[in-house]
């Protein structure tokens, strides 16, 4: 990609001010909206008047019903399935079982780490809720109530849902269909130098070890899952609307799949409801709805319930993991080890680059330079639905980013030093990048010390300190708590070379066209669920030609005209598709110059660009100006004779390197000690996304990705009963942050711009989600830590938090004593 | 599978007759029967409030209510809103999400302006924390709720501006609670956004557009807001209201 026109001039060309936030001067001089322009999205007005067009909005005629009949037991072989009942019944119009699927070779589909999942089950169920029927009928009741008269005969077997369990001897095996597994164990992996990562900790004065279990979370999105399928027999093409965020390789493998060719396949990802990770993965609902669609010739609709979402498509994190520091007496981190025992449910079905079968995992040196590092990772199988996928997160980063920032604290508590003190003191210099880690990574640049000492002003550290030593000393009712968290993300993959999904490598593309009349159309192949992509990359088209965002409109998620991308996830849309449309645009701008001087009558060499003015002139005769618009009149009815008419560039860029986005999120914490309770004193977010391409929509995902950082930490943990049965399968049970428990955040940023990328840009989109969640525990632990604790475990529901301040002698009980008037209204009601 | 029943329910103004079977819910009759897909679902249980309405002036789930529940009632949904009385080109609470950035993928929005919608016809000048509380009902997973909190406020700002412009004509006429004169909570706390140069630079007063034209101008909305038109729109409005309080 070297070669491309206009290698960036980053670090300069789109500093704004000082922090390189929105220079109000500077931006609203070039005030076409391109690049550090807080432009309102040109997607919101569909939105906010109701006109979006998720999945479920689409209606086709004689469209019929899909409902899907699943397992009540987490494991269990399926002596028969009679469907004779909902056949019969009004408005049903089939019922398809594993026997159907395998008469058209469509029983099984692979996973993304190329293991080998039952479509509709085949003999035997492995998760509570696994798909075992489909009912097709002509409208969703009718497909719920055939669903209900569908008759399973279940040979119940003991389930094992717990990965410690599933390796035991005798445990129940999970994936006996497999040749040569005998037993749960799926894969074992490490990373860094095993040897010298001993040495290290057998010579070092001081080390610290602590246990942790990042739990199985759902990434949720607000809009579940779906499909409408639409087999045409005319034209011998499938067109799949579906929920994805990378409808490209969807096609793909929906290609391998069903065996009809990929140019007969067109998959189109609407407006989504939300992703997070959640629509990486392909489903067995996609695969039913297209069969149902093929078999009737109808299409078919399949609308996935909440319960079904939570239950069955892929979960996130269950790291079971122990982190361990090596470090000298004054803080200096030499060495850092960890051990993780990963639950991946029935299948081996992580959403990750295939080399990496942990994922980004091997980052948790995390911002520091440390000289050793070994981690070790086994996977095992268990009868809870497959995963993981990476829920708003590269690729296990986050689960890296957690284990690291906590042990931090934990060896800052054992030294008895101030948490910021401690990072300071082993921080990756700024001027050490590029760096290369203890575990091969090359981080492509970072300030770390600059946005922390950011985060400590903007936090009021000092004086925190000075309220939470008083409140200690005074026995005061609430404790005060806090967390610091300096992480660093990797985001943006390929290089293709390293990183590939199902054997595509993860590059990402950008297909330009200015129209005769001056605007343009920007194709990508990454797919928005509400990042705003519409506007971002509209805004570094309109950067890059001195055009105005309004006058380009953004397109994506339908294979049939968009060129081939790898999708949204693993904050790769910036750092890859970014990078193809900012090349692609100055490719556009060097065709520009040859038209320009044809229209000018001067030659190609003397003219130039004038980023300010967004205008070609010719060297030293600023007057002599022609603007993109009048340019693209030319290109398609003056074009030069030996030039090409028309004006359209594409780019397919493979990333050289990732991006490493990074920041530190101080968060005050208040506990009640005698409640448990913990609430939010401040809550500060300093950012480095490189320069950034729209400050608000920037903070609008630092703000989410927060929110969702409170819910992992506060409330969120999809649980599992001894039997294998989902208790936390549900919004009343699976518990989504509300707006009465997120508080209002202080973001602010640092600007290190990424080198290797065109416009220096890094992701950001996940940066949140990766960052506070340690940051929140660090704070709770933190506020208990002079009494001895070390560690909470995360969900803190209060419950967990006053039994750990009861543990060490800190829970108040109630000042006086609280007697419930129960009264008459608490006998039970008789209606 | 069982008898359908006719009903009629009166959408955005419009009135519908439909048969539906009496377990049909409201949700798919508004989606599905109607084909105002603006309305979502997100999750069967009453938790998330993407499908949230309002019947008669009250917010409620429509995922949680039978369609024949709703027979004869009034429902307003999200593509109502352009044609209230209060909205311009769209509604100030639509262009609220919009100026401070309330959304991100949109599924859970118009449940949040429905909700939005309801809290502002009863509190015109709400404190942070009621605005909260108002939209507890409603799940947002992008967002963070700051800017929707933000969004709303922005909507109660502007509607007091426009009543302001009225010179309480609107309040004489008891057409709002209180009015802006004398609001219920006791004064007007000066809105987050208000006076805040960093959050108006390049959203409205600063890079509006391509000729410097503000989509947003204030001046033009406020004058807007002083035809009378808009004064008996208004009346017209809390009729509505009113029709929901004695039912």
């Amino acid at each position: 990609m070297s070669s491309e026109p206009d290698t960036p001039d980053a670090e300069t060309e789109y500093q704004h001010d000082d922090d390189g936030g929105p220079d109000p001067e500077k931006h609203c001089g070039h005030g076409r909206g391109g690049m550090g322009e807080e432009v309102t999205r040109k997607e919101d007005k569909r939105f906010i008047t109701g006109r979006g067009n998720y999945v479920d909005d689409i209606k086709k005629p004689g469209m019929l019903h899909c409902e899907i009949v699943r397992s009540p037991h987490a494991h269990a072989r399926i002596e028969e399935i009679d469907g004779s009942r909902a056949e019969a019944m009004d408005g049903v119009v089939a019922v398809l079982t594993a026997e159907d699927l395998l008469e058209h070779d469509l029983a099984t589909m692979p996973t993304l780490m190329d293991d080998t999942q039952d479509v509709l089950v085949n003999e035997k169920v492995k998760f509570q809720s696994q798909e075992v029927a489909a009912v097709i009928a002509t409208d969703r009741y009718a497909a719920k109530d055939g669903a209900q008269k569908v008759e399973v005969d279940y040979d119940v077997l003991d389930p094992v849902v717990d990965a410690e369990e599933a390796l035991e001897e005798d445990a129940p095996l999970v994936r006996d269909e497999l040749e040569d597994q005998e037993d749960n164990h799926i894969f074992d992996w490490d990373t860094g130098d095993k040897e010298a990562t001993e040495t290290v900790f057998d010579e070092a004065a001081v080390t610290v070890e602590e246990d942790m279990l990042y739990q199985r979370l759902h990434p949720a999105p607000i809009e579940t899952c779906g499909a409408v399928a639409d087999w045409d027999p005319g034209m011998d093409k499938m067109t799949v609307h579906m929920t994805s965020q990378a409808p490209h390789a969807h096609r793909t493998l929906f290609s391998q799949v069903s065996g009809i060719p990929e140019h007969k396949v067109r998959i189109v990802s609407p407006d989504v409801g939300g992703g997070f990770g959640n629509k990486v993965p392909i489903y067995p609902g996609y695969v039913v709805a297209a069969a149902a669609s093929y078999v009737l010739e109808e299409p078919v609709k399949w609308i996935e319930e909440r319960s079904e979402n939570i239950q069955t498509t892929g979960f996130a994190r269950d790291y079971d993991m122990t982190g361990e520091l090596a470090a000298t007496e004054d803080g200096v981190i030499e060495g850092v080890k960890v051990d993780v025992l990963a639950n991946h449910g029935a299948y081996n079905a992580a959403a990750q680059p295939s080399k990496f079968p942990a994922g980004f995992f091997n980052i948790f040196t995390g911002s520091y330079d440390i000289e050793a590092a070994y981690g070790s990772l086994t996977a095992a199988f268990t009868n809870t639905a497959p995963g993981g996928v990476a829920y708003r997160c590269s690729f296990r980063v986050t689960e890296a980013v957690y284990l690291i920032e906590r042990m931090v604290k934990v060896l800052a508590d054992e030294l008895e030093m101030d948490p910021a003190e401690i990072r300071r003191r082993n921080f990756i210099p700024s001027d050490a990048f590029p760096y290369e880690s203890a575990t091969g990574w090359n981080y492509d640049s970072g300030d770390y010390e600059k946005a922390l000492d950011k985060a400590l002003e903007m936090a009021d550290y000092d004086h925190y300190r000075e309220e939470q030593q008083r409140r200690i000393e005074e026995d005061a009712d609430k404790l005060i708590g806090i967390g610091i968290s300096s992480f660093t993300e990797v985001v943006g993959a390929g290089p293709g070379k390293q990183c590939d999904i199902a054997g595509i490598e993860m590059f990402d593309s950008a297909d330009l066209r200015v129209n005769p009349t001056g605007n343009a159309v920007l194709r990508v192949g990454v797919q928005t669920q509400g990042q705003g992509h519409e506007t971002t990359f509209a805004q570094i088209v309109a950067e890059e030609l001195g055009m105005d965002v309004d006058s380009i409109t953004v397109e994506h998620g339908d294979t049939d005209t968009e060129p081939y991308g790898l999708g949204t996830y693993g904050s790769r849309s910036t750092p890859v598709a970014g990078a193809a449309a900012a090349v692609a645009a100055r490719k556009v701008r060097d065709k520009a110059k040859s038209i320009a001087a044809n229209e000018l009558e001067a030659a190609e060499e003397d003219i130039e660009w004038e980023r300010e003015s967004g205008e070609f002139h010719v060297a030293g005769a600023p007057d002599r100006s022609i603007t993109i618009t009048e340019i693209a009149a030319g290109a398609y009815m003056n074009h030069p004779g030996d030039e090409e008419p028309g004006l359209e560039a594409v780019n397919y860029y493979d990333p050289p390197e990732m991006t490493y986005p990074f920041g530190s999120y101080i968060v005050i914490v208040e506990i009640d000690r005698e409640t448990g309770e913990v609430d939010f004193e401040k809550f500060v977010a300093v950012d480095d996304c490189g320069n950034r391409i729209n400050p608000m929509i920037i903070e609008g995902q630092i703000h989410g990705g927060l929110a969702q950082g409170i819910g992992t930490a506060m409330l969120e943990k999809v649980t599992y009963d001894d039997n294998g049965n989902v208790t936390g399968g549900d919004f009343m049970n699976y518990l989504l942050p509300t707006a009465n428990e997120i508080p209002n955040f202080d973001t602010g940023h640092t600007v290190t711009p990424s080198p290797h990328h065109p416009i220096g840009a890094k992701g950001v989109g996940e940066s949140p989600t990766v960052g506070s969640p340690p940051a929140i525990v660090n704070a709770v632990v933190d506020a208990m830590s002079h009494a001895g604790v070390t560690h909470v475990e995360m969900p803190m529901t209060p419950d967990v938090v006053w039994e750990t301040l009861d543990e060490v002698g800190l829970a108040h009980q109630p000042a006086h004593n609280v007697e419930f008037d129960l009264g008459d209204d608490a006998e039970p009601a008789d209606d | 599978m069982t008898d359908e029943r006719e009903i009629t329910l009166t959408v955005n103004g419009t009135e519908h007759t439909i048969e539906v079977e009496p377990r049909r819910l409201l949700v798919h009759a508004i989606r599905e029967d109607l084909d105002m897909t603006g309305t979502h679902i997100g999750c069967d249980t009453g938790n998330c409030g993407a499908c949230t309405v309002l019947k008669d002036g009250e917010p409620i789930k429509s995922c949680l209510m039978f369609a024949a529940q709703a027979d004869g009632a009034e429902i307003l949904t999200v593509e109502g809103m352009e044609d209230l009385p209060e909205a311009d080109d769209i509604h100030p609470l639509q262009e609220g999400f919009r100026e401070e950035h309330g959304l991100q993928c949109g599924y859970c929005t118009p449940g949040m302006l429905m909700a939005g919608k309801a809290l502002l016809d009863e509190h015109p000048d709400p404190d942070e924390e009621t605005i909260r509380d108002a939209i507890s009902g409603n799940l947002c997973r992008c967002t963070g709720y700051q800017n929707i909190v933000r969004s709303i406020e922005y909507a109660a700002e502007e509607l007091e501006n426009r009543a302001a412009a009225d010179g309480g004509a609107v309040a004489a006429d008891g057409a709002t609670d209180g009015g802006p004169a004398a609001s219920p909570e006791g004064g007007h706390a000066a809105p987050e956004f208000g006076g805040d140069a960093d959050t108006f630079c390049g959203r409205e007063d600063c890079c509006g557009g391509p000729d410097g034209a503000d989509p947003f101008d204030r001046d033009a909305l406020l004058d807007d807001a002083g035809d009378a038109d808009d004064t008996a729109d208004a009346d017209a409005g809390t009729d509505a209201n009113d029709r929901g309080d004695t039912k």
